[in-house]
């Protein structure tokens, strides 16, 4: 089978119009002579003429060869020699896939499923193409396609169970492309413990029209016991782990917890006990904690038995609420919507507008104003510089934004009577971004009740984020310079409307803070399996070092490597040029659910894969024998044609140079 | 002053067509093959020249007043006209075959401009024997056409015509000839020029009906010295000027056969001349013009 790597330089044989433009011209203006008229001629000798012709004939073949063989030489031709590889073998092919994902992990389950996939081997036809294929979150080749069974089953001793998870539908799409180009009938041997959870939420995820047959093996048993710790939860004085036990004979267990390697509390849990396990006064301390949770039972699968979790702790940053009243309400609910939202650490500082030095403005990151329209001259001054160096503002409307016509700072227009009562009592919203960065995260803004209303006019360079049902802006963004501000058309008292009471608000003040602060949430919690991208976190000369101590990037790697793979389970630290810090990774807990798949549901898959075979899909094979460049040959046969050119042109053209016409 | 011999000598070399082709002007190539020719003709005791007394005749109604003798009149006031010897007032129509075969040839000029040579030399000695001239310029279609006239200023627009000639396309004496049948009402010369490459029994179709209409017909049959002489030492693709039929020929063919092939289509174009009571005359494109001119009063002097 032959391929090229250059094959633009095909456009080449082009030049072969060269030679026949030569030749043409060649016989029509040296050999013809014009005669007065023919009638008296007789045509010479035909062997001669004959021998001519071919001569001419010859050159010219020559010559468009020589052109031909040059443009393929430079259009690198490889030849792979199908030698071996029964392209067209009605056998087809048959595919071994190995199930490596974490469940996989349980005693004795990975080594029923390497000896089915020997069966699997050994039991397919003597002429058939053969290759073994992992899957975990994604499919890998195992082996290299070849119809040597003792090639293939020596490639499942290459073979363990890793940590991440499998999804049966993301690895038959994988598969299905794969067997595009795998000559058919191509039968799919399947070696797993079938998890029900790793099931598609598609049944016809299942399904591939490139497989003409699957045949699956199970492994493992219906029933196991399994404790399984699926999430670590902060919680303002520790950590809640939640605790699974599945399996009808279950034993009693100890669940450890440790921070930064030393062992900080345990607890006893029985089988019919299991859920939320809270610890609490864990020794934290400045920046990241390694939270280590261990689950101590004697259990079918033992990698899910401990969960490892990273807590940073850091001082409170300071939040400057500017506000008439620092005892009032505003400050209630602010306070405690930053306080409910464990992953940040803000402490709010509440600071009479008329009496708030603005020279500290530049120690904040971002403010909150509850009446906007209780600013007076200098800190609107102060504020609108704050803004346009990079600050955040999230700015409310109470009384005093009520009782003007136009907002300080902002320049809206306030229409029509403020603080009146809706003529329908109760207003709701109308219409919520949740596209945006800031509500995407946030629900539950149908359920805030307006009984007054502040209509402000939005100015043409406002974004407006949530309107109310009447169509009047209720959450106006702007960009101020290199900073941007959040207006919100109501109070923080809770009188015009509910929002500060409603859980919406908890999840949009956070939001906010993370918004305006312009801090995005460094993730430190992967599942094992996924892909942690350096981009983001190792910057242009990170480094990536992974549980057992060892660096991952090589030093060209460090600069071009994109993301990296998170394989193991355990803690990695990461290195950018900000600093470091830690990330957990853990088992997918949908792994720890044993159950495997219904009876039903199988038979059914199997009977989906079994369809009538499409015959008309034949495609070529991919060889994955070594290519041969064919380029040296071609230039020995280009220098061979040369010569013979040479001779056969100076044959041909010798007559010509000797004849002629006299007088 | 220069001997008489001398002069004859470079009269003939003037009419040699290497030195008439240096002339771009027909009119003056007619003239000077003309004169030349005279110049020696006038030595010639074998010709008599139609400018020379022949005799008296009384003058009758129809006669041109020019010719009148006065002297006679004043002495005898008898109104007689003079005879001069060739003087017939003759039409002479000279046929130019100007299809593509005519284009070959030379150097130093091609079949046609030698046969362009010859028509306005006739032509012009023509009219200086008060013979009416015409021409007519032929290929497969009738090119151009002057009908016969004794004028003196028609000579200009005869030799124009004959100027004007172009070898090009194939060649038919059927169309042609019946063209100027059609034209022809008066007895007269016809001197056809061409290299007669075609069937000679279709050109005797051709030329019988002005014969026995009446015409004499000379038939100067123009060849190149390649044509009649071929000299190729390897195999040579002639092609055909009229039909592009290619035909690849072997030097032993055209030093052996083909001249022996031409010389069997000159002798029996000759045949069929003379039996039709045509003249045949055979012109090569090295010969000098007055060689053909002789042939012409030859053939003029015989039909008187």
């Amino acid at each position: 089978m032959m391929s090229l790597l250059a094959p633009l330089f095909l456009l080449g044989t082009l030049a072969v119009a060269l030679p026949f433009w030569l030749h043409r011209l060649h016989t029509q203006s040296s050999n013809r002579e014009p005669f007065s008229s023919a009638m008296l001629l007789e045509t010479t000798d035909e062997r001669v003429h004959v021998q001519k012709k071919l001569k001419y004939y010859m050159l010219l073949a020559l010559r468009v060869l020589l052109l031909v063989l040059l443009a393929l030489a430079f259009a690198k031709p490889l030849w792979t020699s199908p030698e071996g590889l029964p392209g067209n073998d009605p056998d087809g092919t048959h595919l071994v896939l190995v199930d490596t994902s974490a469940s996989m992990n349980r005693s004795g389950t990975f080594e029923q499923a390497l000896d089915d996939a020997r069966q699997a081997i050994g039991s397919a036809p003597g002429g058939a193409l053969l290759q073994v294929l992992s899957a975990a979150r994604d499919v890998r080749e195992a082996s290299a396609l070849t119809t040597d069974r003792d090639v293939a089953a020596g490639a499942l001793q290459g073979l363990d169970p890793g940590t991440a998870r499998l999804d049966f539908g993301d690895a038959m799409a994988t598969i299905d492309r794969l067997a595009e180009d795998l000559p058919s009938p191509v039968t799919l041997h399947v070696t797993s413990d079938f998890q029900d959870s790793g099931l598609p939420v598609r049944f016809a995820d299942l399904v591939s029209s490139q497989i003409s047959s699957l045949q699956v093996h199970p492994t493992g048993t219906q029933r196991s016991n399994n404790w399984s710790i699926d999430a670590i939860r902060v919680t303002a004085d520790g950590i809640d782990v939640v605790v699974t036990a599945t399996g009808d004979d279950v034993a009693d267990a100890v669940v450890t917890a440790t921070v930064n390697g030393s062992q900080a509390d345990r607890r006893e849990i029985s089988s019919g006990d299991f859920g939320t396990v809270s610890f609490t006064e864990l020794p934290l301390e400045q920046g990241d904690n390694r939270v280590q949770v261990e689950i101590d039972a004697n259990d079918d699968l033992a990698l899910d038995n401990i969960r490892y979790h990273v807590i940073r702790k850091e001082p409170p940053t300071p939040i400057p609420l500017l506000t008439l009243d620092i005892a009032g309400l505003p400050v209630t609910y602010l306070s405690a919507a930053l306080l409910s939202d464990p992953r940040s650490n803000y402490e709010v500082e509440a600071a009479v507008i008329g009496s708030f030095d603005t020279r500290t403005l530049s120690r904040y990151r971002w403010v909150v104003v509850d009446d906007i329209g209780a600013v007076d001259a200098r800190l609107e001054s102060a504020l609108d510089e704050f803004v346009r160096n990079g600050g955040g503002l999230l700015a409310f409307t109470g009384r005093r934004s009520a009782s003007s016509n136009r907002l300080p700072l902002l320049g809206n227009d306030i229409r029509g009577a403020s603080l009146t009562p809706n003529e329908y009592g109760f207003l709701v919203i109308g219409q919520v971004e949740s596209g945006h960065p800031l509500l995407a995260a946030t629900d539950g803004w149908y359920d805030v009740n307006f009984s007054e209303t502040i209509p402000l006019v939005a100015a043409d360079n406002d974004e407006v984020l949530v309107r109310l049902e009447n169509g009047e802006p209720f959450i106006i963004e702007r960009h101020i310079g290199q900073g941007r501000v959040l207006l919100v058309a109501g109070d923080l008292q809770n009188r015009g409307n509910d929002l500060p009471t409603r859980p919406v608000f908890v999840s949009f003040v956070i939001e906010a803070a993370r918004y305006l602060s312009g801090s995005e949430q460094v993730v430190r919690s992967f599942t094992a399996g996924s892909l942690l991208p350096l981009s983001v976190v190792a910057g242009a000369s990170g480094q990536v070092i992974d549980p057992q101590g060892n660096s991952l990037l090589s030093l060209a790697a460090t600069t071009r490597a994109q993301q990296i793979q998170l394989d193991q389970t355990g803690f990695y630290e990461v290195y950018n040029s900000q600093g470091s810090y830690t990330i957990a990774v853990n088992v997918d807990p949908r792994e720890s659910r044993l159950t495997t798949m219904p009876a039903e549901t199988l038979q059914r898959w199997v009977a989906a894969m079994s369809g009538p075979d499409d015959a008309s899909v034949a495609p070529e094979l991919e060889l994955q024998a070594e290519p041969v460049e064919l380029w040296h040959a071609l230039l020995f046969i280009l220098l061979l044609v040369l010569v013979g050119e040479s001779i056969l042109g100076n044959w041909y053209l010798a007559p010509a140079t000797r004849s002629g016409v006299n007088g | 002053m220069a001997a008489p011999g001398a002069n004859q000598t470079t009269a003939r070399e003037l009419l040699r067509p290497e030195v008439l082709s240096h002339l771009k002007n027909l009119d003056l190539v007619a003239r000077s093959v003309v004169e030349g020719f005279l110049i020696g003709l006038h030595r010639s005791p074998r010709f008599g020249f139609s400018q020379e007394f022949a005799e008296y005749r009384s003058y009758a109604e129809g006669d041109d007043p020019r010719f009148i003798d006065w002297n006679v009149f004043a002495r005898s006031e008898k109104m007689v006209v003079k005879r001069f010897i060739g003087e017939t007032n003759s039409h002479l129509m000279l046929l130019l075959d100007a299809s593509a075969s005519m284009g070959f040839g030379g150097p130093p000029v091609s079949k046609l401009r030698y046969g362009q040579f010859l028509a306005a030399s006739l032509a012009y000695l023509a009219s200086r024997q008060h013979d009416a001239v015409g021409c007519m310029i032929f290929d497969e279609e009738v090119r151009d056409y002057r009908a016969p006239s004794s004028r003196s200023g028609k000579l200009q627009n005869v030799l124009h015509c004959i100027d004007s000639a172009e070898a090009r396309t194939g060649t038919k004496f059927d169309k042609s000839f019946d063209k100027f049948r059609e034209q022809a009402i008066r007895r007269g010369m016809v001197a056809v020029i061409s290299d007669f490459y075609c069937d000679i029994e279709h050109l005797l179709e051709s030329v019988r009906p002005l014969a026995w209409h009446g015409q004499d017909v000379v038939l100067f049959q123009v060849l190149d010295d390649q044509e009649l002489e071929p000299d190729f030492k390897t195999n040579v693709l002639l092609e055909d000027l009229e039909t592009g039929e290619a035909v690849e020929v072997a030097p032993e063919f055209m030093k052996e056969t083909y001249p022996e092939r031409i010389q069997a289509h000159i002798d029996a174009l000759s045949r069929a001349a003379s039996g039709i009571g045509a003249d045949h005359v055979l012109v090569r494109t090295s010969d000098s013009l007055d060689q053909a001119l002789r042939n012409y009063l030859l053939f003029r002097q015989r039909r008187q």
